[in-house]
């Protein structure tokens, strides 16, 4: 009986262990997560995947800002001087290494080149009809980033293989930029020849918005003639709304003179203060709206990115685009009976084109704005052939054309037309710019890439100031140098 | 003539006894004659050696009578009543109750043998899969016994261990049913710092002890060096909080017993702010330093204004209500409780802050047959609770702190609004009002065990514990109204929606909200093992014990929001009433699940109770850890050598009892996940206008992460003076953690996915656990102290995660980080600017280094890295949430029937920071200010204040550093246990009744409610956030035995 018990015990005691013997592994189905050992096997995968690498164009809302505040015709405003620090330091050019907001700019734009690179990477695994078109979105988009990083930074990490693994932190070195310009050029190349005229999706990338940023991509090294060939492509695909201002409201939206838009929506409701970029609504447009503001139209907002008066007096007289590009707060909210607070740097005035509209939210108001950021247009794509056509000394007649055709649009009439030639011509060319593109993160970029940065922006320093610099955690952990002058 | 012998014997202690000290004869001879008694003489002699005891004290209970015993052990007393009790007491003896029959008469010579009490030494103490006497070990514990709790009669039981052991750190909040931090010897890990608890012999965690009724508790055991904890391997890094619950006696009567207090908690210091009047000044002279006009042109009308402090801190009440049966037969014993216990907020007051608790407890031991033993302990809990903000910019005190002062609570029959604030900051009345949410938890927690004998001190345990948690919570946010344009606005003045109606004529409106969810957690654990205990050769004597045990921990949640709750009441808060459409409605699970297996062994050795040893061994496997690193083991040593049995040491006179003691050993940390290459199908972008969904990679694995290792070292010794009067412990311990679970910051050009959590880091911890006590008697005043000191230095000193810190906790808008554990510091301190003064005048600016924006009257900050510019980089050191050392001190007085208990604790060189100015122009700010800089000369630590601080005064900075260090009275318990004559009459055994003081006094410098400041995080500690005071608390009990 004794024994029996015994036996009993061992066995039981044995059998246990033998169940055991598994009972401390663990497989990601038990949390039902995906892992990426069974990912890339259908062609729904590679779809949701380009979603992906998509995403992080709509985490980019400071590189729009910045272009602004960085420039001479805005400021950047907030609650009080220590409102957002590191964009202060950026208006006033005393911006150095550790910079919250360059920080993360460096780490979403890496993001979306890694996403892009993981598809390259998985791209051998099946073949599926359309792939080859997909993958001109995929290379389209790491054009952006890339381009993006070589606008701020200038030289850059450049890598194309596939998404880095952690054993790769810290190996890399920076390349000049001639070489990650060569690797856009490339991928626009690529995109060219395998993207869509059209796509049936709106927000998506098709042949002529890969061809239009080559072109930007071409003038920012001024290879004119090149630019010209690729702009060309783009002349007459689109056309320029009668009514400059409606492009930046909510219907206006990827319109006839949308060429790139980045896409926000206000459906998901997010509300997760943790983690802003997150949402699918886009963060820029609450902080450049008026502090306080009780009236209709708009909504309130955290006065950032303040047009500077100086700037809304420079429009010349009946030209259109001032009301549309900057609002008279004062003005506005008298005729209206509204009120509102001053913030820091108050002007009197807020940037228009991209401001919280009263009803353009939803759920965390905040997070949730729609509005789509504006990141190629039509009249761009004409001024900046104009600009190759001219400084390349290509054909002045036709630069005169493309520049006028964006001026009687602004002005609704022909009187106000450019004749001139020659650098008096690039000179109009450029000023037509700031009118056109103003606060839509161009000018910075246009005064550095034209030379005309240091006599222009308060505090800018020649040999410094025309790239940002990288940001001191990555030269920490990576190792990287630091760009002159930080 | 009748002689009558009254014998009282103790219950023998199990396990390896080989004579008895506890012996305890009491001989009485009684002559009886049937004449009234009148008096008794006799002579009171040491049980053990015979040698008479002179100066114990004897009363008649109940009478006014009691005499000392002379030279000889000698004592008479007269002229008492018959039938009373005779109540011997000694110290260093234990206390004898003597019954003198009701028609005896006596008038012979007694003698009375009384037993040394070593009871505290001789305790038998739960150390983990068996018990040890305390004189027996080797390692280093501390133990806390149900008096103290019942003394500091806490709402959750570790608060009750806040300095009644040593090498434990408690930081309390005053929150209802609030978590604190528990720290045994020191900080060690960046993971979690919570130690494992052990609840009759379940391992559970801090969180469950929200849901065990301190009454219920007999004893806290602290098992803090690796001899000790070892046994629980990898989950023993941070200490053991071993807890032992009550339970009945066996042949022994029903005994009830009743305990009941009431109480009302108070606010005793406010912070100050600025009043209406110096808020006007203060803000028309920002204004106008900013080169504004005046704000207010006539200071005047404001007066004193609104104290928001005084209108959002109420009085709130406490109360306590237990109930318990314990007692057994000869084969069963049980215990059965039921409590109460409601604890109102006193932030907000009681209608939307609460924490009520109700328990159920059945602790059952019955013998299935005579070698078997079944154990079922149940306790059911309920909890609700309703909370408001806490602990950060929004909450209540923030609001009450910051908010306009010249701003009435009410006008026109709703709240009062500000004009000028309009971000964040609101009255905070209208913030408690429109605060709706409510929690409900059910938790049943046991275990079933079954003991075995299965041959002669070879016992086997087989044991079921099991924990099952169900949460219910609700939230409700309605329409509110804090002014037009306010960020926290979402209605209209009448509370009806805002309907916006853009360009193309599209409407929008807001919405009010609910969310509901549902959490539940299901962890057992499955222990079988064995327990031996022989001797060789008489004086090797061995306790052994082997097992394994096995464990699930399983979580899940379930949450549903939906908009556009009915009449906007938190009648029709649900999901199911809310008429929000489909797009409106969002859900979110969750789930997690992680198992263990671990086999574990110990061997305790000792020689004659002189030499002791000890070699505990247990391997642990754990889902969490890589694929390549499955289980780990970790192994402990101790040794111990009674000094004082040595033949040499009976000329040492002075010290009555000495023992070394030293331990060695390994333990661990896993708190951590499963690792995985995962596909995140988080990202997703906008399409035609819609959401759509996508993928990316969410995170890159580490087949290779294990549990932190750390070594930990003791060395200790124990001694008794003074003829055991004073008992001194002293241990100094060494912890090095090696492989510091991180994730670390990998290039930023990797992106942004979760990277593997990696070993990469060590951390050192050093300290001193020291306490004494005394038990002495001067008359019939019967003394007992306890002194307990703790220390413990912590330094990190590696974190191979490139950057050699991570960021702790922060504060502010815009957001501030203020928090580091960082490499070659001590773990969690303070880091910021520097302040050196204030600039007087511009020569001062000039020739500083460049600080951008500086005027005169603006800080003048450090440039600490010499660079001759002051920016990021000149950050540094700042200050030390915790303290250098804390003291504890328990003083208990007893006189006849009455008691008194004080409880004194004091931390030393813990810094605070100051994080709850909101720093908008129109919000209220501390009075310092009014000391600002005007002029030359006018301040050299306050600055000017403006509308526009372009030297950016409000910074990280020391200025906002404070000495937290104090010393608090944290419970006066005053009681008066009643005459037998009366409750005899009442029927009842015993009654008591006491009058408590919690947080009685505190001693500080610090300005802000209380110095003591946790909002439960090793990185988040010593902020003040306008932290929840803890509140004093008047109360009065009744313990009655029946």
């Amino acid at each position: 009986m004794k024994n029996l018990k015994t036996i009993l015990l061992l066995v039981f005691f044995t059998s246990l262990l033998n169940r055991c013997s598994d009972h401390v592994d663990y497989e990601a189905i038990e949390g039902y997560q995906i892992t990426s050992e069974i990912y890339f096997q259908q062609e729904s995968d590679y779809d949701a995947a380009l979603v992906g690498t998509y995403d992080p164009l709509q985490w980019l809302f400071f590189n729009i800002q910045l272009g602004a505040i960085a420039s001479e015709i805005s400021l950047c405003g907030g609650e009080s001087a220590t409102d957002y620090i590191g964009i202060q330091q950026i208006d006033d050019m005393t911006h150095y290494p550790e910079n919250n907001v360059l920080r993360q700019m460096w780490q979403f734009l890496y993001e979306g080149v890694n996403r892009a690179n993981y598809m390259e990477e998985n791209k051998a695994n099946i073949d599926f009809d359309g792939k080859d078109a997909m993958y001109g979105e995929v290379y389209f988009l790491r054009a952006y980033y890339y381009f993006e990083l070589v606008k701020f930074f200038g030289d850059v990490p450049l890598f194309t293989e596939a998404r880095l693994t952690a054993g790769e932190a810290g190996t890399l070195t920076r390349a000049p930029k001639e070489e990650v310009y060569a690797q856009i050029e490339l991928d626009l190349q690529n995109a060219i020849g395998s993207l869509p005229d059209s796509q049936s999706q709106l927000g998506r990338v098709n042949k002529y918005t890969a061809y239009a940023l080559l072109g930007k991509v071409l003038l920012y090294q001024d290879k004119f003639n090149e630019a010209v060939s690729a702009l060309d492509n783009v002349i007459g695909v689109y056309s320029l709304v009668s009514d400059y201002g409606s492009q930046f409201l909510r219907f206006g939206e990827n319109g006839p003179e949308s060429v790139f838009e980045i896409q926000y929506s206000n459906q998901s409701n997010w509300y997760d203060w943790g983690c802003a970029h997150c949402s699918e609504g886009n963060y820029a447009i609450i902080m450049n709206g008026p502090r306080g503001w009780s009236g209709p139209e708009y909504a309130q907002g955290w006065s950032f990115n303040v047009p500077t008066e100086e700037f809304y007096n420079s429009f010349e007289e009946g030209d259109s685009r001032r009301d549309a590009t900057v609002l008279d707060i004062e003005a506005f909210a008298a005729t209206t009976g509204s009120s509102y607070t001053e913030g820091y740097d108050h002007t009197g005035y807020f940037n228009n084109k991209y401001i919280p509209r009263a009803g353009e939210s939803g759920g965390q108001t905040e997070l949730n704005y729609l509005t789509n950021f504006r990141i190629i247009r039509y009249s761009d794509v004409l001024l900046m052939a104009a600009e190759a056509y001219n400084r390349g000394g290509i054909d002045d007649g036709l630069a005169q054309e493309f520049l006028n055709q964006v001026r009687r649009r602004a002005f609704g009439d022909d009187d106000h037309d450019v004749s001139a030639s020659g650098t008096a011509l690039t000179d109009a060319i450029w000023e037509e710019r700031k009118f056109e593109l103003s606060l839509e993160g161009h000018r910075f970029f246009d005064l550095v890439r034209t030379g005309r940065a240091s006599s222009l922006i308060p505090g800018f320093v020649e040999g410094k100031h025309e790239v940002f610099p990288i940001p001191q955690q990555e030269i920490d952990i990576s190792g990287l140098t630091q760009n002159a002058g930080y | 003539m009748g002689i009558k012998i009254i014998k009282f014997q103790h219950q023998k202690i199990k396990l390896n006894m080989k004579k008895s000290i506890l012996n305890l004869f009491i001989a009485l001879i009684s002559v009886c004659t049937g004449i009234q008694a009148q008096s008794i003489t006799g002579s009171i002699t040491d049980s053990e050696d015979g040698e008479p005891l002179a100066g114990v004290n004897i009363i008649v209970q109940g009478q006014n009578k009691g005499a000392v015993s002379d030279f000889d052990g000698n004592f008479t007393i007269s002229d008492f009543e018959n039938g009373s009790q005779l109540v011997f007491s000694y110290v260093g003896y234990k206390t004898l109750n003597l019954k003198i029959s009701s028609t005896d008469q006596i008038s012979q010579n007694i003698s009375v043998l009384m037993d040394k009490d070593l009871s505290e030494l001789d305790e038998v103490i739960v150390i983990g899969y068996g018990s040890q006497k305390l004189s027996d070990i080797s390692g280093a514990v501390s133990t806390v016994n149900a008096d103290a709790i019942e003394a500091s009669s806490p709402v959750r039981v570790e608060d009750a261990l806040q300095g009644q052991a040593s090498g434990i750190n408690i930081i309390s909040s005053g929150s209802p049913g609030s978590k604190p931090t528990v720290l045994i010897r020191g900080i060690t890990s960046y993971a979690g710092n919570d130690p494992l608890v052990v609840i009759d012999g379940v391992s559970a965690s801090i969180d469950d002890l929200n849901s065990l009724n301190p009454n219920d508790v007999k004893s806290v055991n602290v098992l803090k060096d690796a001899a000790l904890a070892s046994i629980y391997g990898v989950k023993g890094g941070s200490g053991v909080i071993v807890i032992t619950t009550k339970s009945g006696e066996r042949n022994s009567e029903t005994t009830f017993t009743f305990n009941t207090s009431v109480g009302t908690q108070e606010v005793v210091r406010t912070i100050d702010v600025l009043n209406a009047s110096e808020y006007a000044a203060i803000l028309n002279e920002a204004s106008v330093n900013a080169g504004e006009g005046i704000v207010f042109p006539n200071i005047s009308d404001f007066g004193v204004g609104t104290n928001w402090q005084d209108e959002v801190l109420v009085d709130a009440p406490i109360i306590n209500h237990s109930i318990t049966a314990s007692g057994g037969s000869e084969n069963t014993s049980y215990y059965v409780s039921a409590g109460y216990t409601g604890q109102d907020g006193v932030v907000g007051g009681g209608e939307k802050s609460f924490f009520n608790r109700t328990n159920f407890t059945t602790n059952i031991n019955t013998d299935l047959t005579d070698k078997t033993k079944l154990l079922v302990n149940t306790n059911y809990t309920n909890i609700k609770g309703k909370s408001l903000a806490e602990n950060g910019i929004t909450s209540v005190l923030s609001n009450a702190l910051n908010f306009d002062p010249t701003v009435s609570p009410y006008e026109n029959g709703s709240f009062g609004i500000s004009e000028t604030i309009t971000q964040e900051i609101i009255n905070p009345l209208a913030q408690i009002d429109n605060t709706y949410n409510q929690n409900k938890v059910d938790k049943i927690q046991g275990k079933i065990e079954l003991q075995h004998e299965l041959m002669e001190n070879l016992n086997v345990t087989s044991r079921l514990g099991y924990t099952y948690v169900d949460i219910y919570g609700k939230s409700f946010i309605p329409f509110q109204f804090y002014g037009s344009g306010h960020n926290q606005t979402n209605a209209n003045p009448d509370l009806s929606p805002i309907v916006a109606v853009d360009s193309e004529g599209n409407i929008t409106s807001t919405h009010n909200r609910v969310n509901e969810s549902h959490t539940n957690y299901f962890n057992y654990t499955y222990e079988l093992y064995g327990n031996y205990d022989f001797t060789v050769n008489e004086n090797h004597n061995f306790q052994t014990v082997a097992g394994f045990s096995i464990g699930e921990n399983k979580g899940s949640n379930i949450s549903a929001t939906n908009e556009d709750v009915p009449f906007n009441s938190w009648d029709y808060a649900d999901v199911s009433a809310a008429t929000g459409n489909a797009t409106q409605q969002t859900s979110g699970s969750w789930q997690y699940v992680s198992r263990n297996l671990s086999y574990f062994a110990r061997v305790l050795y000792d020689y004659d109770e002189k030499y002791y040893a000890s070699f505990t061994g247990r391997m642990d496997g754990s889902t969490s850890f890589g694929k390549n690193n499955k289980f780990g083991f970790f192994p402990s040593a101790s040794v111990g050598w009674v000094v004082s049995k040595e033949d040499f040491f009976d000329n040492i006179e002075v010290l009555d009892y000495l023992k070394f003691r030293a331990s060695y050993g390994t333990l661990g940390n896993d708190n951590i996940s499963p690792q995985f290459s995962l596909i995140s199908t988080f990202p997703s972008y906008v399409f035609n206008g819609n959401i759509t969904p996508g993928s990316s990679l969410g995170s890159i694995p580490n087949d290779d992460v294990s549990w932190e290792n750390q070594v930990q070292m003791n060395v200790g010794v124990d001694t008794r003076v003074l003829n055991d009067k004073v008992s001194i412990s002293l241990d100094y311990f060494k912890k090095t953690v090696d492989d510091l679970l991180f994730s670390p910051n990998l290039s930023l050009y990797l992106g942004v996915p979760s990277f593997p959590t990696t070993n990469i880091g060590s951390t050192e911890s050093t300290g001193i656990d020291a306490s004494i006590s005394l038990n002495t008697s001067v008359g019939a005043l019967e003394i007992s102290s306890n002194l307990n000191f703790t220390t413990a230095e912590n330094k990190v000193v590696a974190i191979n995660n490139g950057d050699k810190y991570i960021w702790g906790a922060g504060y502010g808008i815009p957001y501030r980080n203020i928090v580091r554990f960082e490499e070659g510091y001590s773990p969690g301190y303070f880091f910021g600017y520097v302040t050196d003064g204030i600039f007087q005048n511009q020569e001062e600016v000039n020739s500083h280094a460049i600080q951008n924006g500086a005027v005169p009257g603006d800080i003048r900050f450090v440039d600490v890295d010499g660079d001759g510019i002051v920016n990021d980089s000149d950050r540094t050191q700042i200050g030390d949430p915790f303290p250098d050392f804390t003291i504890g001190w328990n003083l208990n007085l007893a006189y006849n029937a009455f008691d008194l208990s004080v409880f004194t604790y004091a931390s030393v060189g813990n810094d605070i920071y100051r994080a709850y100015e909101r720093n908008l122009n129109y919000t209220n700010r501390f009075a310092s200010t009014l000391a600002r800089w005007t002029g030359p000369g006018s301040s050299f630590d306050e600055p000017r204040v403006t509308f526009v601080d372009s030297n950016n005064n409000n910074r990280a900075s020391d200025r906002y550093i404070e000495d937290g260090s104090y010393l608090r009275i944290k419970n006066i318990q005053f009681g008066y246990t009643f005459p037998e004559l009366l409750t005899d009459v009442w029927g009842f055994d015993e009654v008591r009744a006491y009058f408590q003081v919690k947080n009685a006094f505190t001693l500080t410098d610090y300005s802000g409610y209380d110095p003591e400041i946790s909002v439960g995080g090793v990185l988040n500690t010593g902020i003040d956030y306008g932290t929840y005071p803890q509140p004093r608390i008047w109360s009065m009990g009744l313990n009655i035995k029946f």
